[in-house]
């Protein structure tokens, strides 16, 4: 058993340097949640919005209502909505990508087995 | 592994661990709370038949895979959820199974892939052909019409020459014949004489207890041994056969 100190102490000291984000294994679960969450307000206030802007009685009340209430709910709406489909969606392609990797292996096990009965006992 | 009563024990910080991991694809759980060490300098073998967990816990090591639960520690910090790029570009380095090469490009073009890091193609170059000169011979060769052993140079090769710290290999063996994997852990014990830390997944257990300093076994998602690679060997074929 040998040391390489030199490039053991750069590597711990690169990883004591690293600037790590908070959080770690369930980050995109959060962000799937907030893109949820996110669409679900925006629906709400754009609903509100729009039923201001109906009752308004001037057109200075309805722009207030348009830009704090309508278009906020569609801002936020289409936010959540990115997020929700973003980390859905790397969630769905890394479950679709291990499935081609176990189907690939399980493959190239059948092929070394066939292989292996072809050429007969060593 | 029992500290001699004589010896000073000296807590040395493992290069590598993982503390209660937990990880599971979709529903399915996987891994129910490993704990492993890769001590400096150290080969680490983690044996197991198929479906064992061993590919997943590497997948989780070095940061292709969140885990669900449970720590990853990179020489003493805690870096669970890091990516796998951040942590590559530091030193530590995934030779994953199959061999990761790109087949349409040849040997230098595969090199030259791995420039991508920052290194110049001459330091790559003469890394990889020191380690393995059959490369040297076909790097006009395209990389999907050599030899499996040869890919798995190519792909050994492409992963020292980002000059890593350690190294993660997984299925080593996988599709290659007996004395092709003889020799390419020929190459992993003189990686290990230059200090690389080392973990080995493997399914076929002889070669690689060879170059272990420890080795352990996994079954359903758990490590179930560790020891010595010659009290390992003894516990190897029940814990594969279920006795």
């Amino acid at each position: 058993m040998n040391e390489q100190p030199d490039r053991v102490a750069e590597f711990t000291a690169e990883i004591e340097s690293m600037k790590l984000k908070a959080g770690g294994a369930e980050g995109e679960k959060r962000l799937l949640l907030l893109g949820v969450l996110a669409v679900g307000a925006g629906i709400v206030l754009a609903v509100i919005g729009g039923v201001q802007v109906v009752n308004a009685e001037t057109l200075m009340d309805q722009q207030a209502y348009l830009a704090t209430g309508a278009f906020l709910g569609i801002a936020l709406m289409v936010a959540g909505a990115a997020l929700f489909v973003r980390y859905s969606l790397a969630r769905y392609l890394r479950f679709w990508m291990v499935r081609l990797v176990f189907e690939s292996r399980a493959n190239a096990d059948r092929i070394v087995d066939a292989i292996e009965r072809a050429s007969g006992p060593r | 592994m029992n500290p001699s009563i004589d010896a000073p024990v000296v807590e040395e910080i493992p290069l590598l661990s993982l503390r209660g991991v937990r990880a599971a694809y979709g529903n399915i759980d996987v891994l129910h709370g490993v704990d492993l060490d890769v001590p400096k300098g150290t080969v680490v073998a983690l044996l197991g038949p198929n479906g064992a967990g061993k590919s997943t816990t590497l997948k989780v090591a070095c940061g292709l895979m969140a885990a669900k639960a449970g720590k990853v520690l990179v020489a003493g910090r805690d870096v669970t959820g890091v990516r796998a790029e951040e942590l590559a570009r530091r030193g530590l380095v995934t030779i994953p199974e199959g061999k990761g090469v790109f087949p349409n490009l040849t040997v230098r073009e595969n090199l030259i892939v791995a420039t991508y890091g920052g290194q110049k193609l001459a330091d790559i170059e003469e890394v990889a052909y020191g380690r393995f000169p059959r490369l040297k011979e076909r790097r006009q060769q395209v990389a999907g019409t050599m030899s499996g052993g040869e890919q798995q140079m190519l792909a050994m090769a492409r992963g020292l020459a980002s000059n890593p710290a350690i190294l993660l290999l997984d299925e080593l063996s996988m599709g290659l014949a007996p004395l092709v994997v003889e020799e390419l852990y020929g190459v992993v014990a003189q990686i290990a004489q230059s200090g690389i830390s080392i973990l080995v997944i493997e399914q076929f257990a002889r070669t690689v207890l060879g170059v272990a300093d420890i080795a352990a076994i996994m079954l359903n998602g758990r490590v179930r041994a560790i020891g010595s690679p010659d009290e390992i060997e003894e516990e190897l074929s029940s814990a594969y056969l279920g006795g």
